[in-house]
């Protein structure tokens, strides 16, 4: 009932997206809106083939500053897209339903079948990430559940999952705040401002590796093969599986 | 070459503002009976503001060679001739390379998942011609299988009983195209047995299509990007021959370029709108990154695989990357030097 009731008030909060949209990086995870304010120069093409971002113009657009911590300090101006309005149930899920005491908090980290969030977790008896040695509220806030958790169970939010993800992360996270891990856009002189994207805007938590496939990013759909020479019919001669 | 009393030498004189230019000694010497034709053939094909500008474009310098004047004169004539071609306020940008810059690529071939965002953003960047009949792309991907390099296949691919190898390598039986799949289409990438290798310009800095061009209209900027004066190239595709990475593409036929997809923000070596029988290729996105901003196929790659930045600058990412990663140039035996690198975390 509750998820119901959260549903509903999401649609109503949601304004309705005009225009053309595509998605960033990972499929589902954000979205940018074509705005048609200058045909010449948009802020985004998409593409027809797959639906996804194909170009940049406004690299900053719906962007806020991503702020300090001790351990990361930007040597330019460091911009993020705020993850909590991609997060259907964060609105609610601190008062209407993790109210605090109830339901009542379960420390035990052996995997058990959920009875809510399967769409979120879809096969929690077999929850890839960290295989077996981390459960909910290693990540999640126990007392708050609108926030993730650091080391010292200080509340993280949600916009700033790297500082979650650091703890177990490290040779990434470092790698990631040097500019070597992850995607950046906009200037690209070191001091220069950069949009950076943050962990779950590329890897999807619960669901780390895709299944079987071992990777860290989703599988999408490929952008069309470029157009045969002319006069060669198909690339047959360029398949060499079965071989 | 009829009635032209300048004596040889002086035509090809070494290069400089003095030296005369193709212009010059045209005006110096009379124009030819050929000219005379093609031209009379431009002014009369349409309207005069059009033929003033494309008689004004026929005969100037090699770009590298004019004044800055003369420069700025060729930008506002081809601003001109685009924002009419185009429907739409089209800017040519003459920014020079900046002090204290050499711009480097790094590619991460661990990560590239083979989606080819990068190649699509760069024709919506670069203006490059659009399909049927012509489509150009200057990023390719290379769908590679994994684990060719293998115990097994150490001594395949040697001569055999017909004592000749007719092709593969020395690792895999001849008849196996190892070069990587260009036109691979699954339903998802990547996929399991696959990696990916984009290929694009490799920004040399001993670039071997520089040392073949017979006019120098392909040279290497101070800040790194070949790039070729699209207006000074007789379409010879010496350049194409002689570049050992297939980074350059011919435009066989007149572009087609659609007026509404036409990016506006031009650069004169860089994504200004080509013509018929010119050699073009890919110029780290010369209009974007010599104003400081990253190039569209950076932008676009959805993992980040692709890094790039100033060489000289130690705290820029693809220095960190040169400093921490294991990493590749593609044909580094070429002698080629290119700033394209490829790395593996």
């Amino acid at each position: 009932m509750n998820r119901l009731l959260a549903i509903l008030v999401l649609m109503l909060l949601t304004p309705l997206a005009l225009g053309e949209t595509c998605f960033e990086s990972r499929k589902g995870s954000s979205e940018v809106t074509k705005t048609d304010t200058d045909p010449d120069l948009p802020n985004v093409k998409c593409s027809d083939e797959t639906g996804a971002v194909l170009w940049w113009g406004d690299p900053y657009e719906g962007t806020v500053p991503m702020g300090d911590s001790d351990v990361l300090t930007p040597l330019g101006e460091a911009v993020v897209k705020p993850r909590i309005p991609k997060l259907s149930l964060h609105p609610i899920c601190g008062t209407a339903c993790h109210n605090g005491s109830f339901p009542p908090k379960n420390d035990d980290k052996n995997p058990r079948a959920l009875t809510m969030h399967q769409d979120i977790v879809p096969d929690s008896m077999n929850l890839q990430h960290g295989r077996g040695a981390i459960w909910c509220l290693d990540c999640h806030h126990s007392d708050q559940r609108n926030m993730l958790t650091d080391n010292f169970s200080n509340p993280v939010s949600f916009n700033e999952p790297q500082k979650l993800c650091g703890k177990c992360h490290g040779p990434v996270y470092r790698d990631w705040r040097d500019g070597l891990h992850g995607k950046r856009i906009g200037e690209l002189a070191s001091d220069g401002k950069k949009r950076w994207w943050v962990c779950t805007e590329c890897h999807n938590p619960h669901d780390v590796q895709q299944g079987t496939r071992d990777s860290g990013f989703a599988e999408l759909d490929p952008e069309r093969a470029p157009l045969l020479p002319k006069g060669l019919e198909n690339a047959d001669h360029e398949h060499h599986s079965g071989h | 070459m009829p009635d032209n009393n300048i004596p040889v030498t002086d035509v090809t004189a070494s290069p400089g503002p003095a030296s005369p230019t193709r212009r010059n000694f045209i005006k110096n010497t009379g124009i030819t009976t050929a000219s005379l034709v093609g031209t009379a053939a431009l002014v009369t094909g349409s309207d005069e503001a059009k033929a003033t500008a494309s008689w004004a474009e026929h005969f100037q310098g090699n770009y590298r060679l004019m004044t800055d004047e003369e420069k700025q004169e060729a930008i506002d004539r081809l601003e001109k001739r685009y924002s009419l071609e185009y429907d739409k306020k089209v800017t040519v940008d003459g920014t020079e390379a900046q002090e204290g810059v050499l711009f480097g690529y790094a590619l991460n071939i661990q990560k590239c998942i083979g989606c080819r965002r990068c190649a699509k953003a760069c024709v919506e960047e670069n203006n490059q011609s659009r399909g049927p009949d012509q489509e150009i792309e200057w990023i390719r991907v290379l769908k590679m299988e994994k684990g060719e390099f293998t115990r097994d296949k150490l001594n395949d691919g040697y001569p055999g009983d017909y004592g000749i190898q007719v092709g593969g390598n020395a690792y895999s039986a001849a008849g196996v195209v190892l070069e990587g799949e260009h036109y691979y289409e699954p339903e998802k990438v990547p996929e399991s047995d696959s990696h990916y290798m984009p290929i694009a310009c490799m920004q040399c800095e001993k670039p071997p299509c520089v040392k073949v061009c017979p006019v120098r209209t392909t040279y290497r900027e101070p800040d790194g990007p070949v790039v070729v004066d699209y207006n000074w190239c007789i379409g010879c595709r010496m350049c194409i021959g002689a570049c050992p990475y297939w980074a350059r593409r011919f435009n066989w036929g007149e572009p087609n370029l659609p007026k509404e997809e036409m990016n506006p923000n031009t650069h004169y070596l860089g994504n200004r709108p080509r013509m018929k029988g010119v050699v073009e290729k890919c110029t780290f996105c010369i209009q974007r990154t010599r104003h400081g901003r990253y190039p569209a196929c950076v932008e676009v790659c959805p993992v980040g695989a692709r890094k790039f930045g100033n060489l000289l600058d130690p705290e820029s990412e693809i220095r960190k990357v040169l400093d921490r990663k294991r990493v590749f140039r593609l044909k580094a035996e070429a002698n080629t030097y290119p700033k394209f690198f490829y790395y593996a975390d």
